[in-house]
């Protein structure tokens, strides 16, 4: 082979990945800009978008365009409807980050965070709180307790699965599906020792909601969500190395063991976070990643913003409908999601299995 | 001076000793090939070698320290493997595979070199054309040159290899060996696992026969592959033959029974050879 | 969001109707005169006009009670001494400037009929799904599935003023609500015949009409005494003769049931009608599923219900059908099953006396009832 031959595929594929990142990164922040305004411009109250944006730039100090005209129009906006759409917006990019975290460190596109055991340990401190009645933070003892559940179980579930020193892929996920299964059962007997009311509680926690969300809950999910999102952009590029797995991960370098507890614990962080204010919104983490890896491949520096980025519009597109699908009704987001994503993600199912690589 | 030394290794598995008292160097400009039968610790040897396995007893030096005393990173500019089997999670693109193998270098000067090291490591492992195809697309051959490349644009001062030919045709074996030979020349140590024996006679500098987890003879080709031996450690007729000033290792077989008169026979037995 | 926390009172137990009532949807029709279920489908008379049956015991049959819908407000539009500041059961001071707007919401709908009693039904600006007196049919609805409060509908209507109780959720709306700056004045959520009369004036106090409010307490107060009393003089004077009863929650098909117990406002409801509370026997505390075996053991003669559940059963014949074990007490095989409009039941409130005479007359005078 000559050593002549113009090197033309490094620099065409860095200049096409210079492309595909701002094209797509710049696509999905318009995409978000758009879904907010959209969103914030859309409600059970009938604001028009002119006063909506009149709100917003009064608020900024531009005395531009007019205030909305009902009384209660602007606290309609500003207590109700615009920390929703932030709160699903950060609720969204923190799923869909944990997911793609979750993918990268288990090597497998199939991973979402609940895997781990931080969605099932979240849903029984929530439960317990709910059925026992505890108090002890006010109205912020569940999602305190969600949190903290969410991140025992994860931990609970990691040091189980190790074996001296190190943790194999494969004996987490079932470490993580024996202690789903567990939980299941104390969940169950939650429900059981709980009145009807309690039940019913839970049952609608499991289902996600964003409904009730204000800009207190807004400013704890948000402080963590970003550190989860800017720690997850750390950790990317060495993500992108575990897939060669892990003996040839610590090959070129990687220590693996480290890299695999600090990836599970921002997980961890970030899917507390976004369920304990908002109960259980599934296949966000699971669907997102996986469109932005069919359009833009696996590479973790790209997907990892860009899945940020899709969480939110979509988490904000779906909340859209389900506050103002049904007049008079909130329907559960997690069901949304959920029957949407289920289908679709048969369809990723199918398609993606030639090029994901085989899952041993 | 060796760049790379087992001392008494020894690493035992559940009572069954799988490599025991095993003394080795490597030094740099060197190739050395390790062979013997199956199950005669050669992968588990290496594996110690490269650190992924602590061995029971014995230990192994790098550059001058003890390896478990080098933390990955350091341990990944010292050293790059090649195993056996490739795996790879995702559809990761060939190029983006090999500049893998250049994440030690990370936040260093030599990472200035990056694209270069790729391209020419591509070059070298004739990955070139592939270099836009889908990894998990590739065939096993295919596969085994992209992370032969990727090894080389690792730039390390030594170089292990598991196997990296058992899904090669000759022309990439050939190939493959080659560079390896080149890049000893050029100052790197190199430890090569080999089931092929004339391959082994061919490129290696010394030759290491491993049987039963010890070490049955190390030297130079001519001297350690001997009919005698081999037969011994295989358990199974060898013949050692020197052809063109190359070793060819060629089993004993029992010949086809034939006659002179019977054509029909001599031809089918032509076209069976 | 989760629901927040409820006061770990008693009112928590009674807020469970508000899963029950949403879940089965209220009815549309109302309760009073309306033709829904088997039986009956006009007002009980009163237990003063009819004559009780001999042997309570012996007669068969279900019954749907209604109860004579008798809205009398005490005052027409009284002055209200505004601004007033209250402090409302969960210790919170607020201050009400202005009540034209005003929105009462609680899953039974006691809180809206309290202020249309109060005089005040005009400031009414829109309703719960449980609100369905005359005069309210054509206030826009604020809850969805019955139980859920909508923010921005409650926002759409611009009040000024929220009384509501834990019942209805999420907590974090009503939260919201308080962001907005709308003064929200939380009331006792408990119900039963202990706290007619503080819910009253809970309620009279937030409305700037506490003279109006004593009055109202007092009128129903007399009420109750009266048809209390009217009903001592025909139930048993003894415990062991009074008819052993108990309130169960069914709904639909799934064969668990509910028995209502000590703090859900069934046991008020129970002893107020001269029967013998079976789950006060037992302990049994709120609202949990009860086995068959438990329900057997019970031994009841009477079984109260809400007569949505009892249609959604399929009538007393699917409810038999599907609970054998009911077959195997004296209530199922003398079908003796009294049930009367979800919210209406165990609401209490200004309606009390008359629900508690129309279920007297059920039980007593089942004959009566055409």
């Amino acid at each position: 082979m000559s050593a002549t031959t113009v090197p033309v595929t490094p620099v065409r594929a860095t200049l096409r990945g210079v492309v595909a990142r701002v094209g797509l990164l710049g696509g999905l922040t318009v995409a978000l800009a758009v879904i907010l305004v959209l969103s914030a411009g859309t409600g059970q109250l009938d604001i028009p978008r002119d006063e909506v944006l009149g709100s917003l730039l009064h608020k900024i100090g531009l005395d531009l365009g007019p205030v909305p005209s009902h009384p209660q129009g602007e606290n309609t906006l500003w207590q109700v409807r615009f920390p929703r759409v932030v709160m699903a917006a950060i609720a969204g990019a923190a799923l869909a980050t944990a997911g793609a975290l979750m993918q990268g460190v288990f090597g497998n596109p199939l991973a979402e965070p609940g895997v781990v055991g931080v969605s099932s340990g979240a849903a029984v401190a929530a439960a317990a709180v709910i059925v026992f009645g505890w108090t002890f933070a006010g109205s912020w003892t569940v999602a305190l307790c969600a949190f903290l559940g969410g991140l025992l179980t994860t931990t609970l579930v990691y040091l189980m699965s190790r074996d001296g020193g190190r943790t194999e892929v494969v004996t987490l996920v079932l470490t993580g599906i024996a202690l789903n299964a567990m939980t299941s059962a104390g969940l169950a007997f939650m429900m059981f020792l709980g009145d009807t009311q309690a039940r019913e509680e839970i049952v609608f926690w499991q289902l996600g909601s964003l409904n009730g969300s204000r800009w207190e809950y807004v400013g704890v999910v948000a402080p963590l969500a970003l550190v989860g999102i800017v720690a997850a952009m750390l950790l990317a590029p060495k993500l992108d190395l575990l897939a060669l797995g892990d003996r040839a991960a610590r090959h070129v370098g990687v220590d693996v063991e480290r890299l695999r507890i600090g990836t599970i614990v921002v997980v961890a962080v970030l899917t507390a976070a976004a369920v304990s204010f908002c109960g259980i919104i599934a296949f966000v983490g699971l669907v997102v990643p996986h469109l932005i890896r069919l359009i833009a491949g696996p590479g973790h520096r790209l997907l990892v913003p860009a899945s940020a980025l899709g969480g939110a519009v979509l988490l904000v597109a779906a909340d859209l409908w389900a506050r103002t699908a049904v007049e008079y009704a909130d329907l559960p987001i997690g069901m949304l999601t959920s029957l949407i994503g289920g289908p679709f993600f048969f369809w990723l199912l199918r398609r993606a299995r030639r090029t994901a690589g085989g899952w041993a | 001076m060796s760049v790379l030394s087992a001392h008494q290794v020894s690493v035992t598995i559940d009572g069954n000793p799988i490599v025991a008292d095993v003394d080795l160097e490597v030094s740099a400009g060197e190739v050395v090939v390790l062979v013997g039968p199956n199950g005669a610790g050669k992968s588990t040897l290496l594996s110690v070698l490269s650190g992924d396995v602590d061995p029971s007893s014995g230990h192994v030096e790098l550059a001058g320290k003890h390896l478990g005393h080098r933390h990955a990173r350091e341990l990944a500019r010292l050293r790059g493997v090649q195993l056996q089997k490739q795996g790879l999670a995702f559809g990761f693109r060939v190029h983006e595979v090999v500049r893998m193998g250049r994440s030690p270098w990370h936040r260093t000067e030599a990472a200035e070199r990056d694209d270069v090291a790729v391209e020419d490591s591509m070059v070298r492992a004739d990955v070139t054309e592939l270099a836009d195809r889908l990894f998990p697309t590739l065939s096993g051959g295919e596969q085994a040159r992209t992370s032969f490349a990727r090894l080389l644009a690792q730039e390390t001062p030594v170089l292990m290899l598991d196997e990296p030919t058992a899904a090669l045709d000759i022309r990439h074996q050939e190939q493959l060996l080659g560079v390896v030979r080149d890049v000893a020349a050029a100052g790197a140590a190199v430890v090569v696992v080999l089931h092929d024996l004339s391959l082994a006679a061919a490129y290696a500098d010394r030759v290491c026969v491993l049987a039963n987890g010890r070490v049955r003879a190390d030297g130079p080709p001519a001297e350690v592959l001997t009919g005698e031996l081999l037969t011994e450690v295989y358990g199974h007729p060898v013949d050692v033959i020197h052809h063109d000033g190359a070793l060819l290792v060629v089993p004993v077989r029992p010949r086809p029974v034939t006659t002179l008169t019977d054509t029909s026979e001599e031809e089918s037995s032509c076209s069976a050879v | 969001m989760p629901a927040a926390l409820r006061p770990p009172a008693l009112g928590v137990l009674a807020a469970l109707l508000a899963l029950l009532l949403g879940a089965c949807g209220i009815s549309a029709g109302g309760g009073h005169g309306s033709d829904d279920a088997e039986g009956s489908t006009s007002a009980a008379p009163p237990l003063a006009d009819v004559e009780p049956i001999a042997d309570v015991r012996s007669w068969e049959g279900e019954k749907i009670a209604v109860p004579r819908d008798e809205l009398d407000p005490v005052a027409e539009n009284p002055a209200q001494d505004l601004p007033a500041t209250v402090t409302d059961s969960q210790g919170t001071r607020v201050k009400i400037t202005d009540a034209s707007r005003v929105l009462a919401l609680d899953v039974y709908g006691t809180l809206s009929r309290t202020v249309h009693e109060l005089g005040l039904g005009d400031t009414l600006i829109g309703r719960d799904v449980s609100t369905q007196f005359a005069g309210t049919e054509d206030l826009p609805l604020v809850t969805q599935n019955g139980h859920d409060l909508n923010a921005e509908a409650i926002l759409g209507l611009d009040p000024t003023l929220i009384i509501t109780d834990t019942s209805l959720g999420p907590w974090d709306v009503v939260l919201q609500m308080r962001d907005a700056g709308i003064p929200v004045v939380v009331v006792d959520s408990h119900r039963g015949l202990d706290n007619v009369v503080s819910l009253t004036n809970e309620v009279a106090a937030a409305l700037g009409v506490p003279a109006e409010g004593k009055k109202l307490a007092e009128r129903i107060q007399a009420e109750v005494d009266a048809i209390v009393e009217q009903i001592a003089a025909v139930a048993p004077a003894d415990q062991g003769q009074r008819l052993r009863t108990v309130f169960l929650y069914v709904r639909g098909q799934s064969g668990v049931y509910y028995m209502f117990g000590e703090g859900s406002g069934a046991d008020s409801l129970i002893d107020a009608i001269g029967a013998y509370d079976v789950a006060e026997e037992i302990g049994w505390n709120g609202m949990k599923p009860l086995t068959d075996e438990g329900l057997i053991a019970a031994q009841p003669d009477l079984v109260l219900m809400m007569s949505k559940g009892l249609d959604s059963a399929g009538g007393v014949d699917g409810l038999l059908e599907r609970l054998p074990a009911l077959a195997e007490t004296p209530a199922g095989q003398h079908r003796r099953f009294v049930a009367m409009e979800d919210s209406e039941i165990l609401g209490f409130g200004p309606a009390t006396a008359s629900v508690l005479d129309a279920l007297a007359v059920a039980v007593y005078a089942p004959d009566a009832i055409k």
